[in-house]
């Protein structure tokens, strides 16, 4: 800023000193001359002034001609001028001035929302301070608004600085702030600038008196004539066609432009920090590492150049007028701004030599002669269609990716049904190898039990009938049967009876469907199959089936029992339904049809198909399976995992054998003892069937 | 005006001037985050740094200002600096025209701010001693006329930084309590001042009330 008037680089000695010739340094918004000199010369002004309108009409009439000039001239402000054309007194003007003082606290809501803001932040350290910190703003800018006609904008900075050294003074050695903490009087007194200033704005920010408008416009221009400047004339590394570096350069940009929107100085100040953090961003992703000041203000250049933000001027001499002074150079939002302030300075004294082009070119460009075609400017305006383009392509890119997935995942899921596939047929593969002897009994027992059946009392009957009913009883059923079969081939004859009777018993149920459903849970759960499992390793294949079979059994016979009970008592049914839950983790709403299928089932996804289907495929299936005899290793693996598991469910089938045998006996049980005593009678019938 | 006497806390401003290239950054970095590597770095700006030291039980809070060390923003420099307490003065010990560059900002500072600012002229890159084109006693020589400390260093191995950025934040220190002492003697005329002030505004306000008449 000391060097605004000088083309060159670098600032002579001559250039900073006061014009006239005091020794101390001047300053450009002050003409040249220091501090004391430029007061000096004002008052000088005033007085000449105060005289030429004493003078009369005469010198009214030039005021009128050289107005543009004179507005600019700090000692009369524009209402001087027109106002004894309307006002004949000095007195009307006298009690103007409160009026208008009167319409600022009316009329500005910023004001009341400040002050709910401040009650809301700072209430709670009571009353005194809320009264004084309000006393205090009111004096600040009562004194402000008094004395704007008067005083140039330089003074009335100087009297705000005075007033924040003055209010953080009493911050600290107040009593009525004695409670308050450091931290918080900190705040106290950013507040006290953000709302005295906030209140103050239309009058201090680029105020008519001055000539930061004009400004404004010769720096707006200046930009505008620079906008072919690129990042690669200053030497900094943004890359344009990234889309991640052009969003920073965007909000980067976009935070330069919200200072003009903020009131308040330190508002303003925080816009410049975002704005140049989201620079900081920038370049990291440019360079990666720290950013240093070699490389950050080149960039802060270029985006002040593509932003050119609105009076931006008006807005840094705001800052540095009424920010509290301190505050400014101190922290990051000083540096910030001092490099902002550096930016607004090389873009004004810019030459062809900082930017390291010969000066025909520099000039060829300024003038627009040439074109310069940058990658940026096309992004930034040309390109809309461009844009899209890219953010097209980016989407595209992650639809192709999920597609991908997508793909994959079928893949994947189709292999895994392939093994799925594989593994059953291994296994019933295996099976089939293991039990070839089999077929035959079963053959010829088949026909036996059907035999059974007719020749068994009034109950096979309807069993028959319930079984061509309901798809359902079908496959239990055959089970039992196989069971019987293994029976017959492992055990004496009576139990083939017993198992028998119960499955007969079962499809006459067909209403408690829900008892059922459970039941087969209970077998299609995993657990069955570890149960299977667990026994199999102790025991031969042969062993194992026939105590698979008769755990089947004995939950189709529970089931049969909640059904006779049901039959006699409707309350029996749902407790019955209800128990086996807990052995099943799964959900009750497996199908029926997956309890013939168990072994398998509980690996196969397509076990749950339709009830039709399976019932189709469960007799065949169940047919391979009692041939073969157990599944092997693969399940007994299981099994070991978990072997806590495998208890439940041949305890409870046992459990519903003995109820049903004494429900049969005697309905009227409750349910809940029933349960209990299921649970601790399994054991016990386990190990007899064991034994068995 | 950065040192605001306040108890026994100071805060003090420090610029780093110096050509592009001679470790300013680097130099910086070593001093506040202690790594030199700038490839795993977590801090995402190296222009600007605290740093938070207690010397002889006063709380000192240095406030480093990288500058951007490039010819075309020399001129920028008085925007820089004005305020600071102190500047670090860096030039690279096998790079002839750096410290000659050194003795340019050395000039200006001294016309700009006077005595007021604390000056250390710094050696970086001592690591680099083979290829060294400024001698060390010509150096020396120099500082001691510019009344500036002189320190060489390394902020690749980490030799002389912290002991640079004692001295210099001593010196300083000591520059602050001379000042303030110097303006406790001047207390009476510093009410002076306020009073001046509102004498000023009285005038004014006379003087406007004439020129409206």
């Amino acid at each position: 800023m000391y060097a605004t008037k000088q083309p060159s680089l670098r600032i002579k000695q001559a250039d900073l000193k006061c014009k006239n010739g005091c020794g101390y340094f001047g300053n450009a918004d002050w003409d040249g001359y220091c501090s004391k000199c430029y007061r000096n010369q004002m008052e000088k002004e005033r007085q000449k002034k105060s005289k030429q309108s004493q003078q009369g009409d005469h010198s009214k009439a030039t005021s009128f001609s050289k107005f543009e000039e004179k507005k600019r001239q700090q000692s009369d402000k524009k209402t001087k001028y027109f106002l004894p054309v309307f006002r004949k007194t000095s007195s009307l003007k006298e009690t103007g001035r409160p009026e208008k003082y009167i319409d600022i606290r009316q009329m500005n809501p910023d004001a009341d929302k400040l002050l709910a803001e401040f009650i809301s932040a700072y209430g709670e350290w009571g009353e005194a301070v809320r009264k004084d910190f309000l006393k205090c703003v009111q004096s600040f800018t009562s004194k402000i608004i008094h004395e704007l006609d008067l005083k140039s904008v330089e003074e009335l900075a100087d009297i705000a600085q005075n007033y924040y050294q003055l209010y953080n003074n009493r911050l600290n050695n107040n009593a009525v702030y004695q409670s308050v903490t450091p931290e918080v009087r900190d705040k106290l007194l950013d507040f006290f600038e953000r709302y005295s200033m906030v209140s103050l704005y239309t009058f201090l920010f680029c105020p008519p008196s001055t000539n930061d408008e004009e400004k404004d416009l010769s720096i707006q221009d200046r930009i505008r004539k620079l906008s072919w400047v690129n990042a690669h004339h200053l030497d900094c590394c943004i890359s344009e066609t990234s889309l991640e570096v052009r969003d920073l350069v965007y909000t980067a940009i976009n935070d330069l432009l919200g200072m003009d929107s903020m009131k308040a100085p330190q508002e303003k100040l925080a816009c410049v920090v975002r704005c140049c953090r989201s620079v900081v961003e920038v370049l990291q992703h440019c360079q990666g590492g720290p950013v240093s000041a070699d490389e950050f203000l080149p960039a802060l250049i270029f985006i002040v150049l593509k932003a050119n933000p609105a009076r931006l001027k008006s807005n840094m001499l705001y800052v540095t007028r009424f920010c509290y002074g301190a505050r400014l150079m101190q922290g990051e939002a000083g540096y910030y701004f001092t490099n902002l302030c550096c930016a607004v300075s090389f873009i004004e004294n810019l030459t062809a030599e900082s930017l390291n082009m010969p000066q025909q070119e520099f000039e060829a460009y300024m003038s627009g002669e040439v074109t310069c075609v940058s990658a940026w400017e096309s992004a930034l305006v040309a390109c809309e269609g461009m844009h899209q383009l890219c953010e097209h392509l980016s989407l595209l890119k992650g639809l192709s990716e999920r597609m991908t997935a997508v793909r994959d995942d079928t893949q994947k899921l189709k292999d895994d049904m392939h093994r799925l596939k594989e593994e059953i047929n291994d296994k019933v593969t295996s099976v089939l190898e293991r039990t070839p002897l089999v077929i035959q009994p079963r053959k010829t027992i088949l026909p036996l039990t059907m035999e059974f059946l007719k020749s068994l009392p009034p109950l096979p009957d309807k069993v028959e009938g319930a079984a061509s009913d309901e798809v359902d009883t079908a496959p239990k059923y055959y089970q039992q049967n196989i069971t019987m079969n293994q029976m017959g081939l492992s055990n004496p004859k009576p139990k083939l009876q017993l198992d028998i009777t119960p499955c007969v018993s079962l499809p006459s149920a067909s209403e408690v469907k829900p008892s059922l459903s459970t039941e087969f849970l209970t077998v299609a759960s995993p657990a069955v199959d570890k149960s299977l499992d667990s026994i199999t390793p102790d025991d031969n294949s042969y062993l194992g089936l026939s105590k698979i079979n008769y755990d089947i059994d004995f939950s189709d016979i529970s089931a049969e029992n909640s059904i006779i009970e049901d039959l006699g008592e409707s309350r029996r049914s749902p407790t019955m339904s209800f128990t086996p839950d807990p052995f099943s983790p799964m959900g009750t709403g497996c199908t029926i049809m997956q309890s013939p299928l168990v072994p398998s089932a509980a690996e196969m996804p397509r076990a749950e198909d339709p009830p039709a289907r399976k019932n189709d495929f469960v007799l065949p299936f169940l047919e391979e399976i009692e041939k073969e005899g157990t599944s092997e290793e693969t399940l007994l693996d299981k099994v070991e995992e978990t072997p806590t598991i495998c208890l439940p469910p041949p305890i409870k089938p046992t459990e519903y054998t003995g109820f049903s045998k004494q429900g049969s006996k005697i309905p009227s049980i409750p349910c809940n003892t029933g349960d209990f005593s299921s649970l601790n009678s399994t054991p016990n019938a386990g190990s007899s069937k064991d034994t068995n | 005006m950065a040192s605001t006497a306040n108890g026994e806390s100071f805060n003090f401003k420090v610029v780093l001037l110096g050509e592009g290239c001679v470790g300013k950054t680097s130099l910086v970095l070593r001093y506040v985050e202690d790594k030199f590597n700038a490839k795993h770095i977590s801090t995402i700006q190296a222009s600007f740094l605290n740093k938070k030291i207690n010397l002889d039980d006063n709380r000192i809070n240095l406030a480093i200002w990288d500058t951007a060390g490039q010819e075309k923003f020399h001129a920028l420099g008085p925007i820089y600096y004005r305020s600071s307490n102190g500047a670090v003065l860096v030039y690279d010990i096998t790079d002839e025209d750096s410290f000659q560059k050194v003795k340019c900002w050395v000039k200006e500072l001294r016309k700009m701010l006077g005595v007021e600012i604390s000056l250390v002229i710094v050696g970086n890159k001592s690591d680099l001693e083979k290829d060294r084109h400024v001698s060390l006693e010509e150096a020396k020589e120099y500082a001691e006329k510019v009344k500036a400390l002189h320190f060489q260093t390394s902020a690749k191995q980490n030799e002389g930084v912290e002991e640079m950025f004692l001295a210099l934040t001593q010196k300083m220190l000591d520059d602050a309590k001379k000042k303030t002492a110097q303006e406790q003697l001047l207390i009476g005329q510093n009410s002076q001042r306020t009073v001046t002030v509102v004498d000023d505004e009285v005038e004014s306000t006379t003087r406007s009330c004439c020129g409206s008449n």
